[in-house]
């Protein structure tokens, strides 16, 4: 079975918009798009937090409270919970100046994966190796 | 075609109050990490995926599939060959 890599960049800040919910959204039903393909084609998405992307990583997000909206928190743990590799931007924590230990995780829901903190070079080449990019 | 409700489940993958596409993709991961032969038993109450999705994903991989519907919800087994 063929495989076709996406790179889903999410690098809109969370709420105001459903932009990177639609991110994280599109990036978990990717994982099963094979079977709405008749040529038998598996998606292998990769999601990666880039620029102001990198706050909807941020824990305790009060969604309801301020906007009235499920928090993108949960889409985010959700996603790992989905075996999902998300690439986080190490440059771009250390501009917002966010320590690595303000990031979700998704142990509490059982998941196997976690957030991989990188460089941009590394994003850089997962974007380079992907056969489509989309940009949330 | 095999009795898969009287078998013992390898694993029990609780996906109530999940809508799609979560059912499917939880269904899929579980699936690749079970051996082969394992049964897998889903218990969801999204109908969009106990009765369109996860019967489709079953037919097109070729797993062996049975669906019980229950009052408010299905359980559903799928072997994986």
């Amino acid at each position: 079975m063929a495989e076709v890599k996406i790179a889903c960049v999410i690098q809109r800040p969370p709420y105001k918009s459903e932009t990177s919910t639609l991110g994280f959204t599109h990036s978990i039903s990717f994982q099963v798009v094979e079977m709405l393909l008749e040529d038998g084609q598996n998606v292998i998405p990769t999601v990666c937090m880039v620029g102001e992307g990198v706050l909807n990583l941020l824990t305790n997000q009060k969604a309801m409270e301020n906007y009235g909206v499920t928090s993108i928190e949960s889409h985010g743990k959700n996603s790992l919970l989905c075996d999902l590799d998300i690439l986080v931007c190490r440059e771009d924590l250390v501009r917002f100046g966010i320590p690595e230990g303000r990031l979700l995780d998704a142990e509490d829901m059982g998941a196997d994966k976690k957030l991989q903190i990188v460089p941009y070079s590394e994003i850089q080449k997962v974007m380079e190796s992907s056969a489509h990019l989309l940009f949330f | 075609m095999a009795d898969l409700k009287s078998q013992t489940p390898a694993q029990v993958l609780d996906v109530l109050g999940r809508v799609c596409p979560y059912p499917l993709v939880l269904t899929k991961k579980a699936l690749e990490k079970l051996p082969s032969g394992a049964v897998l038993k889903i218990l969801c109450d999204a109908p969009a995926s106990a009765e369109d999705s996860l019967p489709r994903f079953a037919q097109d991989k070729g797993y062996p599939f049975e669906s019980v519907k229950l009052a408010d919800s299905w359980e559903i087994f799928i072997q994986k060959p």
